[in-house]
Parts: structure tokens; sequence; C-alpha cells
């Protein structure tokens, strides 16, 4: 951007030779060197103006291939009765949507999804939020512990689910087993609805909470040591500096951690498709755990009923967008809100920014209005 | 100048590469002729079973006697999972190996496609059909009579029983008074259920290992099932399935079944510590038996044994056909492939790995087939061989409709489970049908 905004004023950097002004007149000599110069004069000029876009496309081009178009192409699938094996057949227009939207499964798959992801969720970032607490403090073993708390997520989800699986066994299973000796009736893990969510939401714990609380912890780490000693020369006790220090300053990745935990949440797939691999039923016996994603997938591939499998994928991508623009405005709302009650205006706290850019160019970005002048092509 | 240009020697050589990748990738296809293979015409034949087919060891000996082929072979560890793996690849038109395997369960819906495989006729099918029992060549004939399937095991299914328990319970342990206990060659389920009762008051325990398997067998032997042979829905006001059902709901309600889950049985636990005494068996689920016997670390002294008698007549269990997609590139190839599976000599290999009980006539009475193997041995010496021909005859082909297994899994599969959990008969069969009409299927 600055390089850009720099070359734009005519000031580029003098090792690169003549800037464009001078390329423009030339003393004229013969034609076809006149002619080679002007070529590469709108080379270079192409080569500033198109070289970054050409150095991102790679990314664009994949994405568009396995992102775009997928998407687009389930879009159609969603508007046609489309079965698996013997494709395309009429188009429908929104009926898929209409039938969906009226299917109990449908709704179900959903209540599933958010109850297992809320389940999972909450706990989870809470008790992140604490282990990276306790290993920002001083702790011997410190690459040990940040270590230990990262191995469940090394471990593939699908070895993970078989073993919580067979320890959830509802006969044969070590956890029936342990309550059992302390004369509790054994609970049905894999065919009631609020035990077998607490399973899976187990098994999702088990897996990310490590995971979140290292992010959480680096976060933590960026916060200046100077603040939290300052706060406790003058009296706060630590559980003060954490909820008006440590909270506050990692609320930016607090929310990142959130928005991918949303996203992970609602398409919940391996656990539950695994919680019970012996059975053909997807999703319990009455669907007690089939997720929206496990509910797509079976009428995709069980029922073969591509048209509507599509048409939920679609709204599944709806809802997550929702959350997720959900989840901005209310970010974007606490930042504000933060920064009235600070009083302190945003600019003034880059003035004093540390990476050493002129402070011009910042001034350049935020307010351009303010320098109309500079942007013009410079007049030879 | 000179960055000028080297931008364009750079572009010039990753376009040349660009262009020598997409030659390569396309020289990389085989030739799609279909003349016959020799040394000189090499082809590869790729192959896709699941389960225990018992095939795995014929490849070898095919490629030694047919120089020029190589078989390149994938086993998919379930039916399940295969039948994903092969909608999958037909959906997207392309993956399909030479030979797929097939299971009955899944057959009609892949005669909803039948187009989409080789008719075997235009391979010489018709001059060996009579090889297999005539129902199995039936099955694997679409309306418009094409042949699409070359039969490799059937399901015929006995009964497996725990001799131990049974003598614990003051009941007869032999082979053939089992046989004649539970009614003989007119066995009925009401005469199955009589005994379990019996069993289940003298010892306090479970007399089979939960409904599912004993539902499914059910309605697997009734000339007509899901569906008429027409291809209609045939459940709501089908008084014959109706009634075996209460059958079973009372059986569960007088606490004969075991409640175990499916295809787990706590990791064959429930079949070495005596949760239940019988156990629906098609000739293949006797080596799954032996397996969930041997994970729970139990082996031939476990007490099972296998009784030539079938309560409600003859009925079938599964099975698997050999196809030629048109998706092959070698379809006289494949075909003399799965010929040559499916034939007498293979059959009877195929059963001495596997246990799977063959359709192919010859084979059946091939004294491989008929005599003493490790299963034989794991079941008390039982005859297995014979047992299981006997239970093959009158065995009948029922129509399987497009979405009959998602029938059995999704719409009697939890109201199986439901009568396992101690549910009335009618509301299980109630929420039954309620699925069925959520699900929407025709």
């Amino acid at each position: 951007m600055s390089t850009l905004a720099n070359q734009a004023r005519g000031t580029g950097n003098p090792r690169n030779g003549p800037g464009p002004t001078a390329d423009v007149r030339p003393p004229r000599r013969r034609p076809q060197d006149d002619r080679r110069k002007r070529r590469r004069h709108s080379f270079s000029r192409f080569d500033t103006k198109a070289s970054p876009y050409l150095y991102v496309a790679p990314f664009f081009l994949l994405f568009g291939l396995v992102g775009l178009f997928p998407l687009v192409y389930t879009f159609i699938v969603s508007l046609n009765d489309w079965d698996l094996l013997s494709g395309a057949g009429q188009w429908v227009g929104l009926e898929n949507y209409r039938v969906e939207l009226a299917d109990p499964y449908f709704w179900n798959s959903l209540f599933n999804t958010f109850s297992i992801f809320l389940l999972s969720a909450i706990p989870q970032l809470v008790v992140a939020t604490f282990i990276a607490a306790m290993l920002d403090r001083n702790i011997r073993a410190k690459t040990f512990w940040r270590m230990g708390i990262l191995l469940p997520y090394v471990v593939t989800p699908v070895a993970v689910t078989l073993i919580f699986s067979s320890a959830f066994d509802e006969k044969y299973g070590m956890i029936n087993n342990l309550i059992g000796m302390l004369d509790i009736d054994p609970v049905s893990w894999k065919s009631e609805v609020f035990p077998s969510h607490l399973a899976i939401a187990t098994m999702v714990n088990w897996r990310w909470t490590g995971y979140n609380a290292l992010i959480l912890l680096a976060a933590m780490q960026a916060v200046p040591r100077e603040i939290h000693e300052s706060a406790a020369i003058d009296g706060a006790g630590a559980l003060r500096r954490f909820f008006s220090i440590t909270l506050p300053s990692i609320r930016p990745t607090m929310i990142f951690v959130i928005i991918t935990a949303t996203i992970g949440g609602l398409q919940i797939f391996t656990e539950p498709k695994l919680f019970n691999p012996s059975s053909s039923a997807l999703g319990g016996p009455n669907r007690e755990y089939q997720t929206t994603v496990l509910y797509l997938w079976d009428l995709a591939f069980n029922r073969g009923d591509f048209g509507k499998a599509s048409a939920v994928a679609w709204m599944l991508f709806l809802i997550i967008i929702a959350i997720g623009l959900l989840n901005f405005l209310l970010s974007t709302t606490i930042a504000s809100a933060e920064t009235r009650r600070r009083g302190a205006p945003r600019f003034g706290r880059r003035r004093r920014n540390p990476r050493g850019i002129p402070i011009d160019t910042i001034a350049a970005v935020q307010f351009p209005a303010a320098e109309p002048a500079d942007r013009q092509e410079p007049k030879p | 100048m000179k960055r000028a240009r080297r931008i364009r020697i750079s572009a010039a050589v990753a376009s040349a590469a660009a262009v020598a990748l997409a030659v390569t990738s396309c020289s990389g296809g085989g030739t799609a002729s279909d003349e016959p293979a020799s040394t000189e015409n090499p082809v590869t034949l790729k192959v896709t079973t699941f389960g225990t087919m018992g095939l795995d060891g014929l490849y070898e000996q095919y490629e030694n006697d047919n120089p020029g082929i190589t078989i390149e072979a994938t086993n998919i560890d379930t039916g399940g999972n295969a039948l994903t793996d092969w909608k999958t690849k037909q959906a997207a038109g392309s993956g399909l190996p030479d030979v797929q395997a097939v299971e009955e369960g899944w057959l009609g819906q892949v005669m909803t496609v039948s187009d989409t495989f080789v008719d075997l006729r235009d391979h010489g099918a018709s001059e060996i059909q009579d090889r297999w029992v005539p129902w199995k060549t039936a099955q694997a004939t679409d309306p418009e009579g094409r042949i699409i399937g070359y039969g490799t095991d059937i399901g015929p299914q006995g009964i497996c029983y725990n001799g131990d328990l049974l003598e614990d319970a003051g009941l007869p342990s032999d082979r053939e008074e089992v046989a004649e206990l539970l009614g003989g060659d007119s066995a009925s389920w009401k005469d199955f259920f009589d005994t379990g009762k019996k069993y289940e008051q003298e010892t306090g325990k479970a007399w089979y290992d939960q409904s599912g398997f004993v539902w499914n067998a059910m309605v697997n032997q009734l000339p007509e099932g899901y569906y008429t042979a027409d291809g209609s829905l045939n459940i709501e006001g089908n008084t014959e399935l109706r009634e075996r059902w209460d059958l079973l709901a009372d059986a569960a309600q007088s606490g004969l079944s075991a409640a175990q889950t499916q295809w787990d049985w706590g990791k064959g636990q429930a079949f070495v510590d005596g949760s239940f005494a019988t156990f629906v068996c098609p000739g293949w689920m006797l080596g799954v038996l032996k397996g969930q016997v041997e994970a729970a670390g139990g082996d031939a002294d476990s007490g099972w044994d296998f009784a030539d008698v079938f309560p409600g007549g003859p009925a079938n269990w599964g099975g698997t056909f050999l196809t030629v997609p048109e998706q092959s590139t070698h379809p006289a190839e494949a075909a003399k492939l799965a010929e040559w599976l499916t034939n007498a000599t293979s059959q009877a290999a195929a059963f001495e790995a596997a246990g799977t009980f063959p359709s192919n006539i010859e084979a059946q009475s091939d004294p491989v087939v008929t005599g003493q193997n490790d299963l034989t041995a794991f079941f008390n010496d039982a005859p297995i061989g014979e047992i299981l021909g006997n239970r093959a005859e009158g065995v009948e082909a029922q129509f399987k409709g497009a979405d009959d297994s998602v029938i059995q899994e999704q719409v009697f599969g939890p109201a199986t489970i439901a009568l396992d959990k101690g549910t009335d008969g009618q509301s299980a069969w109630d929420s039954a049908l309620e699925t069925l009409k959520n699900l929407d299927l025709k």
C-alpha cells in the first residue's frame, strides 16, 4: 500500500533509475529503439499494477475450482429433483428448500447440531481460557505442559471417536461400568438425546480444548507485563487483573477462537458418524444425535436424494454465514464501545506505532480525502 | 531490459511445463481396445469386493493361467462402505472397477441403473446360466431380461445355538434334537419363541441377541417383503408382515431379546458371556460369529453349534454378485474373470477360505464344501456345507425395491431397537409407519 502511494506521488525509490515521468519523454533516437523503450515502460507499469494480483491469483484460482464452483453447482443441484444414481431430473425451483423446511428431521438435525455445539463450545472456551491463564504464569517445564495440552489434537479424530465410542458403550462400556460401581443406573449414551450429546461434546472438548488454550496463551503473552505489574502495585489481585487486564486484551483472539469454533461446531461430522460405527442408522436409532451434516450425508448417500441434500447444504451454509455476521457485528459493537469508553481516538495510538511506518502514510491510508492532489498522476 | 527478458523466458518455461504436464497426463490413460489379453497385449483388471468373499487367493492363479492379465484387487471392509463407494463412483460417472461386487441388499438400487452394467449375455451368460440356483440368476436379471451379474455366494439361514447354555437350561443340546425341538421341517416362529420362553423361565436369560436380525429373517423369507413383486410399497396394511411383527413384539416383551447392539455385541463379549443362546445364521454369518467369539477370547469350546432348522421355512439373507460396469475398458476380459471366479472350483475354494456358501449348484456338493474345515471344527464338527445345502432348498428370490435397504435400516431398524427397549408392538409399528411417511419413500 505504501509503495503504491509513494509511486503515485512520483517519489519512487531512486535506485530503480528514472521514474515513469522521465520515461515518457525520451530523447528521440531510432524508432525501433523508441518502440522497445515504450514496450518496456508499459511492461513495468503492468508489472507494478498487476503483479500483486498475479501473486494472489493461484489461491483464488484454486478457490474458484474447489470452493466457488462446487458452491454454485450445489446451488444448481438444489433446484432440481436430482437422484444420486440416475442424475438430474426435473427443475423444481425452490421446492427442495420448501420440503426440507417442513421436514421434522431437518429441524431435529439443527437442534442436535446447536445442542452439541453449545455443550462443547462453552465449557471448552471456559476451560481453555483457564488453562491458558495457568500456563501464562511462571511454571516449570513450560514446553512440556504446552505440548501436553496439544497432544489430544495430534490424535486423529477417527481414533478418538473409536476409543470414546467403546468407553461410552451402553452394555459393556467403561463409563457405565464405573458408574455402576456407584450404584447409578446405566446411562443410554447412544440412544438418548441428552446423554448422547454430552458424550459427543466430550469428544469434541477433549480434542479442541488444548488447541484453543494454546492460541489464547499466545494472545495472553502479548499483553505487556508492565500493565500487570503496575496494576499489581496498585493493589489489584490476580483475579481482578485477569478480568480487567487479561480478558479485555485477548478479546480479538477470543473472537477468532469463537468464530472458528462456531464454524467447526456447525459442521460436526466425524464424531457423530463414528460414535456408533456398527450401526447403519446414522446418528442414533431415532436420530438422537444426527447433526445437520450427518443428515445431509444420509440424504445424499443413503436415500440418494442429491437435490434435497444440496438444499440442506446451502441452508447450512447460509446459517453459518448468518452466525458469522452476528459474531462480526457483536465484536465491532464491543470494540467501538471500548474505544468510546477509553476516550482516545485510534489515530492517536497509531501515531506512536512501533513499526516505524511513516505517519503520513497512515494518514494517507486513513484519510485519503485529506490529500487529493497527491493521488493524481503527476503531469509531465 | 534484462529483467523484462528474464520474465519472458520464465514465462516461456512455465507454459512449456504446463503443456508437458497436460500431454503426459493424457498419455497416462490406458488403451480402450478389447482384444484378448496376451503377453503382447497386457491388460490390467480392477476388482472391487467387500467383507470376506474368499476370492483373494484366486487372483494369483488366474494371473498365472492367463498371461498378460494383471489383477488389481481392492477389498472394502463392509458392505455398507462398499455401497457408498459404488454409489459415489456411479454418480460421478467414473472410477468404477472392471469387476464390481454387488450385494443382494443393494441390488434394488443397482437395478434402477441396470443399463450402466454390461449385459453378460453378450459374453456367454446364456450358455452358463444353469450353473447357479435359478432364483440367483433371476435376481441378477433386469426387467429387460439382461443378465448383469454372476452369482457368488448365497445366504441360506440356519440356527446357531450354544449347546452348553441349552444343556444348563435342561434342554437338549444335540444338533438333531435341537432341530426337532424347534419344530423340525415344519418349524414356525411360534415354536421358536415358545422354546425361548421355556429357556427364559428356566434361566432368566435372553433367547436371541436382538430383534433386528430376527426381523430381517422374518421379512426376507416372505414371497413379497417391503415391496410387492411389481415394485410398489407393501408395508401399511400388510397383514402377513404385521402378524410376524406382533409375534416378535411379544417375544421381546417376554424378555427373549438380549437387546444387544447389532454388529457390535460388546466387541464379541456377548457371544461368550451367555447373554443369549441362539442366533440366526446365514452361511456367511458363521465366519462372523467365529470372529466375534475369538475377539472376545473364546474358541471352539465356547459351545456354539449349528442346527439344520429354520423357523418359518427356508430363508435367504444376503449374497453377492459379480458385475461388469459399462465403464470398464476391457468388458470381455472382465466378464471372463467374473465367469471364472464364479465357476464350481473357484466357488468351492472361496467357501473353504471364508465360509461363503456358493450359489453355484455343482460347488454346493463339492467335497471341499461338504467336508471338514476350520469352521466345522469351530462349530462342534457340524457338517456346515451339508446343512447349508439343505437350508438353501426351497428358497425363493424376493423382489428388492430401490429403497429396501433404507426401509430395513431407517424404518425398521429403530422400531426393532424400540421393541428391545420395551416398547409395545403397536406403538413401535406406528412409529415405523410414521418414519416411513417422513422419509417420503416410494
